[in-house]
């Protein structure tokens, strides 16, 4: 522990709570700034001054004022990011694609939370994230088309069926060691495409046509108005997977912050010692998998629902690769850093284009690059606080 | 209530054609400290680990306290009382002191997911009342380590590590504490110090006994009340520390037969 | 079902066997040395496939005709070419990372397959589509009452074992092969004793890689056809050949890819109606043995020591 001192004021003599919004707010104009972004100069521009300002986050002393402000006024921050999401899905108002995208990102960071929460934290390495993330498209593109279900319920359903077919693979493998299953994953992840692609009750390589959203009669697919102002459409989908997102990182967060996800810690560093004392390796690890799983199943219903057509081609053994990078750029069993990396995988290639095509190359290289220099991710994952606000020994 | 709390019959464990432990009768009394020593490959980790659920018995039956726990799974052994220190010590390096020790505390602690998720202020409780107790016992070894509770073990030197080790096998308040080697890799003033930080864990805990596998023969003779010998999986002597150094077979088993 | 379409499926399952055993004794070596799983490999082969294919159009290229000679050509050099980069990759990709923990190693050799699949589909001139790969072997063919057995067939599948039981001999009768088990099974005596650990390492990665260019080269003759994403599903079931015959055992990675040849006829056989389904039932029936036998059909090296 290095400074045990609580800095009463932080950078530039400024209270930690003032840094700490005043970084929020930067975020959300950066943000809103960057999606709308046009031509390639302005987003290599954007993405210059984003890595100029992570790194100077670390040379000057804001990095420690924003860490106290999380700390010492965690609800205060919490409601500002949130009023900070909120205030970019209004900022962006009309432009559809803009927010097609963040809604895009912010259902990919769900299933990566997921993810790190499987392998992160339980060192489950799980490549078919983004089969279990088609499972929930293809539930909610089979049940909004066929049944009177209501799409609420449909988007559990989608975390039900993620949740029981992982069930279903992870149980055989669940006593063995990690190079299990990983097969099984990868040969899951490999395979869904091709079982979907020869599979015409579930629409061939052709896909399905999925319904939309609605919400105590709200169809997500008609426009909102604000202000007298018509938005997007995508603006309900934004909401929503936003609020789903949000959802996410808390329940991750605080599965991290407790005595699960320290027995999540124990199973994935020694599991023998971990049964040794008293831990239920199998119940762990199993709950981990399916707590992952429904993450990514949830969060593929709704983006079914959002894209209104979904293929096979959309959650290949690639995709799930797509994913584990997004994990593992960020750092194992860091949240922020999931998010983090999940804004880079998702929008990066999408606003400059010349790199869509090479996305796939472009992210296991650094995903290399990573596991070589710095295994420990963007955002490391720091030492286990139960609870910010308490720190016993200051 | 009687005086015998574990009791070996006739163990014996093969691995394919090696047989590590080949009709091991073994008893340890309430409240003693037993030295398990022997030449190197003479079965003394394999007893722990087949006490303690890691491997089950080729033959024979292990007794705790009076219920047969042969081939009983880790987590029921760790249940029924029984914790442990390694020969290669397994610590989560990247966990903090206060993890580390809580996870030897698992049995007293809520691992439901509604618990952990929701119910967020009894959850806090438990958290500060482990850190007063996880705190208690590293104090009782190092006040200096007390505070450094949220540290991640990997930074700290062996000693400390050990003690560690010893603090999360204790916290959970077990009857019977194995140690398995734990001055290895220390110098000799460590090793002092561990022994007499060992003492101190039994006049505390009134009623833990202990059994400590060791190679550091003044270790023994300083803290154990009873003294088996093992060679190639087998008990050839028992006693104080002063009759197994004096018999002739354990002088000949350490040091070949002329 | 008539004995012409049994004898074809047998055919093409010894066949398919042959080049599954190849490929899993790759896994095979490079988990017994070094405790890793390379997931490269697969794309590894493909890219011997692919540079025997380059190879060709520049012997042709040379006016060589004798299809033999092309053959010979072809062989040496994309195995020498594929042994070199199986070095590449051990000494900068897996040595760094001995000390990580063994899912690192997984992942970033996972991650260098996609970067070599990628990269071919990317720069490989036209490489998102299949490419031709030359009929080199005689397209005779013996009319076994109702089925055609091929010439081609019959020479892949001999050359194959002839390798694999080569392999067999390296790795169990001679010096390099002594070097190699004593490394597999403790590198600190191992390196006591003299052997150069470093160079046994890239070594024994050399030749798993050198074997899976010549199952990729059979594939490429067989089938006449390379495409950027054979590597995948090839390494995939090497892999799981691996895993089910017992890791780090060379006659259960044998036995593994003929099982899992068989898996697929069996399934190719009674699903008629999809292709796909009969890898789903071949993973499913060996995702149903490695549930019963976690530590393979003949037994995986356990490391943990406790």
């Amino acid at each position: 522990m290095k400074d045990k001192t609580t800095p009463k004021t932080g950078w530039l003599g400024l209270p930690p709570l003032a840094v700490g919004l005043g970084a929020v707010a930067a975020i959300v104009v950066f943000g809103w700034q960057f999606l709308l972004a046009e031509s390639e100069i302005a987003v290599l521009g954007l993405v210059a001054l984003a890595a100029l300002g992570g790194w100077a986050l670390g040379k000057t002393g804001i990095q420690d004022s924003l860490n106290e402000a999380m700390r010492s006024h965690n609800r205060s921050m919490n409601g500002a990011i949130l009023l900070g999401l909120l205030a970019v899905i209004f900022l962006l108002g009309e432009e559809h694609f803009p927010l097609l995208m963040l809604t895009t990102m912010l259902l990919y960071m769900t299933v990566a939370l997921g993810l790190n929460v499987q392998f992160g934290l339980t060192g489950m390495v799980n490549f078919a994230g983004a089969a279990f993330f088609g499972m929930g498209a293809y539930t909610s593109a089979v049940l909004t088309e066929h049944t009177a279900v209501p799409p609420l319920l449909i988007l559990v359903a989608g975390g039900a069926i993620a949740a029981a077919i992982g069930f279903l693979l992870i149980v055989p493998v669940v006593r063995t060691a990690g190079h299990y299953s990983a097969v099984v994953t990868i040969a899951f992840g490999v395979l869904f495409k091709t079982f979907l692609e020869v599979n015409d009750v579930l629409g061939g390589p052709q896909g399905l046509m999925v319904g939309p959203m609605k919400l105590f009669g709200w169809d997500f697919n008609s426009s909102p108005m604000l202000l007298g102002m018509e938005m997007s459409f995508y603006a309900n989908y934004a909401l929503l997977g936003g609020g789903l997102a949000v959802l996410a990182f808390v329940l991750t967060q605080r599965l991290e912050r407790s005595w699960l996800g320290l027995t999540l810690d124990s199973v994935r560093l020694d599991e023998t010692a971990s049964a040794c004392f008293g831990l239920n390796v199998v119940r762990a690890k199993v709950l981990a998998f399916t707590f992952g799983n429904v993450l990514a199943g949830v969060a593929g219903a709704l983006y079914g629902m959002m894209i209104s057509f979904i293929a096979p081609n959309s959650f290949t053994f690639a995709d799930s690769l797509l994913m584990v990078s997004i994990v593992l750029l960020g750092g194992l069993g860091s949240l922020w850093g999931t998010a983090l990396a999940a804004a880079i995988v998702v929008l990066l290639p999408e606003k400059l284009q010349i790199l869509q095509e090479y996305r796939f190359l472009l992210f296991s290289g650094l995903v290399i690059l990573m596991l070589l220099f710095r295994p420990q991710g963007l955002l490391p994952r720091k030492v286990r606080s139960y609870f910010p606000s308490w720190r016993p020994q200051q | 209530m009687s005086d015998a709390l574990l009791e070996f019959e006739g163990l014996g464990k093969s691995f394919g054609g090696v047989r590590a432990l080949d009709g091991l009768d073994m008893t340890v009394k309430r409240g003693e400290i037993l030295g398990l020593i022997g030449p190197n490959g003479s079965g003394k980790t394999t007893s722990f680990n087949v006490v303690t659920g890691i491997y089950s018995p080729s033959q024979g039956r292990v007794r705790f306290d009076g219920q047969d726990i042969t081939g009983l799974s880790a987590r029921k052994v760790y249940e029924a009382g029984i914790a442990r220190t390694f020969q290669r010590s397994r610590l989560c390096l990247p966990l903090s002191i206060y993890d580390n020790i809580m996870i030897g505390n698992h049995a007293r602690l809520d691992n439901g997911l509604w618990f952990n998720l929701i119910n967020r202020g009894a959850l806090r409780r438990q958290v500060e009342e482990g850190y007063e107790k996880a705190r208690e016992l590293v104090a009782g070894f190092s006040g200096e380590l007390a505070d450094r509770m949220f540290e991640p073990v990997g930074a700290l030197p062996m000693i400390e590590r050990r003690r560690i080790e010893i603090c999360r096998a204790l916290v959970s308040g077990p009857k019977l504490l194995l140690l398995d080697e734990p001055s290895a890799g220390m110098t000799h003033d460590e090793t002092a110090q561990l022994m007499d930080d060992i003492l101190a864990v039994r006049d505390r805990m009134g009623d833990l006994s202990i059994i400590i596998i060791e190679h550091e023969m003044g270790v023994i003779e300083r803290l154990t009340d009873h003294c088996v010998v093992l060679s190639y999986g087998r008990k050839i002597s028992e006693g104080s520390y002063a009759q197994i150094a004096a018999d002739p077979e354990v002088q000949s088993a350490y040091l070949g037969v002329d | 079902m008539d004995i012409g379409l049994l004898g074809q499926y047998l055919a093409n399952g010894v066949m398919l066997g042959t080049m599954y055993a190849l490929v899993a004794v790759g896994f095979t070596l490079f988990f017994g040395v070094l405790d890793v799983i390379k997931f490269s490999h697969g794309d590894v082969l493909m890219l011997g496939s692919f540079t025997g294919f380059t190879v060709y159009i520049g012997v042709l290229a040379m006016g060589i005709e004798n299809p033999w000679l092309m053959i010979a050509v072809i062989l040496l050099v994309s195995i020498a070419a594929t042994a070199a980069l199986g070095a590449l990759i051990a000494r900068y990709l897996v040595l760094p990372l001995k000390s990580a923990p063994p899912l690192n190693i997984l992942l970033i050799t996972l991650m260098l397959g996609t970067a070599i699949r990628e990269a071919v589909r990317l720069f490989y001139p036209d490489g998102s589509n299949p490419k031709a790969f030359p009929v080199l072997l005689p397209t005779a063919s013996v009319d076994l009452g109702g089925f055609a057995l091929r010439a081609d067939s019959v020479i892949l599948v001999g050359a194959g074992i002839a390798v694999i039981i080569g392999l067999n001999l390296l790795i169990n009768r001679t010096r390099l092969g002594l070097a190699i088990r004593a490394v597999a099974q403790d590198e600190e005596t191992a390196k006591i004793m003299g052997i150069n650990y470093t160079m046994i390492v890239l070594v024994t990665f050399a030749i798993g890689s050198g074997a899976a260019a010549f199952a990729g080269i059979m594939n490429g003759l067989y089938y006449n056809e390379v495409n950027f994403g054979m590597g995948l599903l090839l390494g995939l079931i090497g892999f799981s050949a691996a895993i089910i015959g017992g890791l780090g055992n060379i006659y259960g990675a044998i036995l593994g890819g003929f099982l899992f040849a068989g898996l697929q006829t069996v399934g190719a056989v009674a699903l008629p109606f999809a292709s796909a389904y009969k890898d789903v039932f071949a993973f499913g029936v060996v995702i149903a043995l490695m549930a019963w036998k976690p530590t393979g059909l003949i037994a995986e090296r356990s490391s943990d020591r406790v």
